[in-house]
């Protein structure tokens, strides 16, 4: 598949709502074409993208993780390559992401500090996903164990870039970000389980699960623009009739409205340009239970849409932290979890091998979609691939696994290994944002802290 | 910083903190559950600590010689199910259903989420697509939008769409609008009609369904002329909290107009109204909603069993063993009108064909889809809802059963004591010791007694948990594991115990079960945590609970009275 890239600039509201006012109207519509004119000025390849992909319930535990598991570790370490630096030896789990030549950071862990009591805090599923994600700590307040309401103190990265000023600055995509999910399997029934991206604290991000529905989110384009447009003076009447109430309103209630409210003014400005979509839309998809044949699907339909200029920032969760998935495909008998607390190091291998096809799967879709000067979408991304901790078996974040993928438009190095025992997870954050262009002087939170990228990787 | 719910404890629930974990400060444990899990006594009103990690209360805030305050309102999205209950209130059944941001359940009630989880831009996306689909859906079809609007614009702001206009938002905002709506609606009903009056209030409608006065239900009260400390809720903001209570969606026109009239500031008001509701068969859907979530019902649909190992465990299962819970809840509730606790103890259930083989009883008249009633055997191994399928096949793994996951439903859901979380970097293995010699599940598990970071809490957990042993991952009842004898004594706060029958007859009389359900039911029906200054009235419920005999439908009334539910403090930083 190719793809032109083009951005959709023009407001046709400011065509149109001159005309909504007024009684009969029989204005007709310019050419979508003239309005969306040429590819912008700019070179829209040295635009980078950012995207985050997630599996569950980290690797294989072996001696790295600090603990003497020998006897339960029969393969050994088969995530930390053998050797590091330029070109390194990819390790039996790395393998299948070696044709797209990945660096990857090994040795690193949280630095946050852990609260006392703890309440939940040390516990490897939520600290190292949100530091994973965040650079910060879990939210200490309103953890309980019933619940295990889970919330972040910051939005995840992928969120903090979408946001950024100085990632779109003022021409943000039809979407700032995407994010999509695979399993639909959770730890919990909760809401907070089964999203990876927040936008800050009791924001959740929902995955979109059904290739249909983001099929339709990205490449349905209404007929009626009239209406269109009508939809979008009438967002006009909704925000001046929330402005009452929110005066009323004090602390969280007005937090909560708030983002409603800006949330609506994105709907209306997408709305306002929603038929920008690609030129050349893709099949509608089918779908499937299989992990890694849904992968395929959702990333075929994701790097079209990155191609043509749809997003920039998307969040991939292949499976959620925690995840309960029971991988009967691959002869594993009890949920994802369970085998990894229960010490089954077989299964958790062939499932974290599993989750680095499904990885791969993603990568060759970033890979194959080339815009017309040969630039491919993988060339301008940086993928973080991430999970929670380093291993289940003693939920420990010891040696927490990092891909960076992608060449981010020559800012990051490819087929590189850094490693640093003990090294602090954050330097992953400040390496992906200089490498996406946003000024960092240093990043992580409450002990996160550092002003260091990862040396070697970020070009 | 965002607002919690706040946990203060309100007397019924108690953090084990500090019997399971010794390195809690006691400033987070307290006076709470030092000795909880050893002497039974877990439950006395001054059990006002904070679980760790909370915005400490101070503990004067909880003191039971404090008279009551009502705690700052909350704003609620309506949930899922509120919203689709609005739209066929407000647009007739049948309308196509269009896709909505998912619940969440903190503290297990959506109720909970809807105060305190944030709407993602995706989530507003699809109330827009909502209403402009919903909004078409109907102005599209002739005969439905003449049923809806009860008249013929002629014109674009004639008095037909005035009034409809009016009538409708009184339906949408649950209150009439206010001068400036009214005007603004009208003026949308003109600007986008394009000369076509129907069309015009098509967007009307489509803008009404999108406003947060429609997707937040706003309870915010007004001063309340007897007693300057406090607000009250208006009465159109009562109607509201009553019916999301008693049906789970908006109110209907009649309790509008009780509202209108002044009848909801009055006991015997509010009292006529809400029995009205709850003779309605929606009150009977609300109740099954809020039972299904303080049971954590849910978990269910997330279950799965391979075939070939528990081929009695058929794709229908699941859904069987939920309506057999809700067979039940609505036979408590609803027919004998009787002690909801007996939900734990009763021998009586209603089961179809598949689980009348899971639990080998006779069930005359029982087929794949007809659910009879059956009186399980007085020397059987089961009573209550802890011995049947969905507690027992939702707390276990695939493969095995797990003590340690029903003995924490047990301690947090039906006696709302909370269990914190394993510490960090803690060995989770305990099955692959080559030097053990654990051959079943509870021997494996007595391994969380040798080790003292474990046993703080497994202690707490296991040994009422060990009581369902007889009961494998789906429930069906077995007398070996893994090929020995099963071993199912264990206790209750050292009480010692035999099997998940005599843990039935030990919750009987239990005052920690009724407690519990009231605070459940208030955390629901207020969609946040009781505040410590809400204690005193949440023990009067609890009294009025235990003089009711343990009647739900009792307990309700008392609540839909109670003068937490009707009022609210101010709004601290508005």
């Amino acid at each position: 598949m190719s793809f032109v890239i083009r951005k959709p600039p023009l407001s046709r509201r400011t065509v149109l709502r001159g005309a909504i006012g007024g009684a009969a109207v029989a204005l007709a519509l310019p050419p979508l074409e003239a309005m969306f004119g040429e590819a912008h000025a700019g070179d829209p390849t040295g635009d980078p993208i950012f995207g985050l992909f997630y599996w569950a319930n980290g690797v294989p535990w072996h001696a790295g993780h600090g603990a003497d598991q020998g006897a339960n570790s029969p393969g050994g370490d088969v995530w930390t390559p053998p050797t590091v630096g330029a070109d390194f030896t990819p390790s039996p789990l790395l393998a299948p992401l070696a044709a797209h030549k990945v660096s990857v950071a090994t040795g690193l862990e949280p630095k946050t500090e852990v609260p006392q009591p703890d309440n939940g805090q040390s516990d490897g599923h939520m600290r190292g996903f949100m530091v994973a994600m965040t650079g910060d700590r879990i939210r200490p307040e309103g953890f309980d164990h019933p619940s295990h309401t889970l919330t972040c103190l910051r939005p995840t990265l992928d969120q903090y870039v979408a946001t950024h000023a100085q990632f779109y600055g003022n021409s943000p995509s039809r979407f700032r970000s995407l994010c999509l999910g695979v399993s639909e399997a959770r730890f919990h029934d909760y809401g907070h389980w089964n999203a990876i991206s927040f936008t800050g604290p009791d924001s959740p991000v929902a995955a979109v699960h059904s290739p249909a529905q983001l099929y339709s989110m990205l490449f349905d384009v209404p007929a009626d623009l009239m209406a269109l447009t009508r939809r979008v003076t009438l967002i006009d009447a909704v925000l001046a009739d929330a402005e009452g109430l929110r005066g009323r309103l004090g602390g969280t209630d007005k937090q909560r409205l708030e983002a409603h409210l800006d949330h609506l003014r994105e709907v209306q400005r997408r709305l306002d340009l929603s038929s920008g979509t690609c030129d050349i839309i893709p099949a509608a998809p089918g779908d499937s239970a299989d992990l890694i044949a849904r992968t395929d699907i959702m990333a075929g339909l994701l790097a079209a849409a990155l191609n043509c200029g749809l997003t920039r920032v998307f969040s991939f969760m292949l499976s959620s932290p925690a995840t309960t998935h029971v991988f009967n495909n691959l002869g594993v008998p009890n949920g994802m979890h369970q085998v990894c607390h229960d010490g089954q190091w077989e299964y958790v291998r062939s499932i974290t091998e599993y989750q680095m096809l499904a990885f791969a799967r993603l990568l060759d879709h970033l890979a194959a979609a080339v815009d017309p000067m040969g630039v491919s979408v993988l060339d301008r991304a940086c993928v973080y691939g991430v999970s929670e901790y380093g291993e289940g078996y003693k939920h420990s974040t010891a040696e927490m696994p990092v891909v960076l993928a992608g060449g981010c438009g020559g800012a990051l190095v490819r087929g590189y290994h850094y490693r640093e025992q003990g090294g602090n997870l954050c330097k992953v954050h400040v390496t992906i944002l200089r490498a996406l262009g946003i000024d960092t002087p240093s990043y992580g939170f409450n002990g996160g802290e550092t002003t260091e990228h990862l040396t070697g990787i970020l070009a | 910083m965002v607002r919690l719910p706040r946990l203060g404890i309100a007397g019924a629930l108690i953090l084990l903190g500090s019997a399971c974990q010794d390195d809690n400060p006691a400033a987070d444990s307290d006076q709470a559950a030092s000795n909880t899990a050893d002497t039974g006594d877990s439950d006395g009103p001054t059990g006002t600590g904070a679980p760790t990690g909370t915005d400490g209360e101070s503990d004067s805030d909880g003191d039971p010689g404090d008279p009551f305050a009502p705690a700052e309102p909350v704003l609620p999205r309506l949930t899922v199910s509120q919203y689709r209950n609005a739209i066929e209130h407000l647009l007739g059944p049948g309308l196509p259903g269009t896709p909505l941001e998912p619940d969440t359940n903190p503290y297990l009630f959506y109720n909970i989420g809807a105060t305190s989880t944030f709407i993602s831009e995706l989530g507003v996306q699809q109330y827009e697509e909502a209403a402009d689909h919903l909004s078409r859906a109907v102005f599209d079809d002739p005969a439905r939008r003449e049923a809806l609007v009860g008249c013929v614009p002629a014109a674009p702001g004639d008095a037909c769409v005035q009034g409809f206009l009016g009538a409708f938002g009184r339906r949408a905002y649950r209150r009439p609008f206010t001068a400036d709506e009214l005007t603004r609606w009208t003026d949308v009903a003109n600007q986008l009609s394009q000369g076509d009056a129907w069309r015009g209030l098509q967007f009307a409608v489509a803008g009404i369904l999108q406003s947060p006065h429609f997707l937040y239900r706003v309870e915010l009260g007004e001063p309340d002329p007897g007693d300057p400390t406090r607000l009250r809720l208006t009465g159109w903001e009562m109607a509201t909290r009553v019916s999301f209570l008693l049906w789970n969606g908006p109110p209907d026109d009649l309790l509008l107009d009780a509202a209108g009239n002044g009848d909801l500031y009055t006991d015997a008001g509010l009292l006529a109204e809400a029995e009205r509701l709850l003779d309605d068969p929606r009150a009977r859907v609300a109740l099954q909603e809020f039972f299904a979530q303080y049971l954590d019902l849910a978990r269910l649909d997330h279950v799965t069993r391979d075939p070939t190992r528990w081929p009695m465990f058929s794709p229908t299962m699941t859904r069987s063993m939920r309506t057999e819970v809700q067979l039940l809840v609505d036979d408590l509730i609803h027919r004998s009108d009787s002690d909801i606790r007996q939900l734990f103890s009763t021998r009586r259930t209603f089961v179809n064909a598949e689980l009348a083989k899971l639990y080998d009883v006779a069930a005359e008249g029982a087929s794949p889809i007809t659910f009879v009633p059956v009186e399980m055997p007085a020397d059987g191994p089961r009573a209550g809802i802890l011995t049947l399928g969905a507690f027992l096949t939702m707390n276990a793994h695939e493969t095995i059963t797990s003590p340690t996951n029903r003995g924490k439903y047990l301690r947090e859901r039906v006696l709302c004591q909370i269990i914190p979380p394993p510490p960090g970097d803690v060995d989770t293995d305990l099955g692959d010791d080559e030097t053990m010699d654990a051959q079943t599940v509870r021997e494996k598990l007595e391994q969380h007694q040798k080790d003292p970071t474990c046993a703080g809490c497994h202690s707490i957990i296991d040994p009422p948990g060990f009581l369902f042993e007889h009961f494998d991952s789906i429930g069906a009842y077995r007398t070996l594991d893994n090929g020995y004898p099963i071993d199912a004594s264990g206790n209750l706060d050292n009480i010692p115990l035999d099997g998940a029958r005599d843990l039935a007859e030990a919750l009987k009389t239990d005052p920690r079960v009724g407690r519990c359900i009231v605070n459940q039911l208030y955390r629901h029906a207020t969609g946040r945590l009781a505040e410590p200054s809400e204690q005193p009235a949440l023990e009067a419920l609890e009294q009025r609970f235990i003089a009711a005999d343990h009647r739900f439908k009792q307990l309700l009334l008392d609540l839909v009275v109670s003068e937490a539910f009707r009022t609210v403090a101010e709004e601290t930083d508005a």
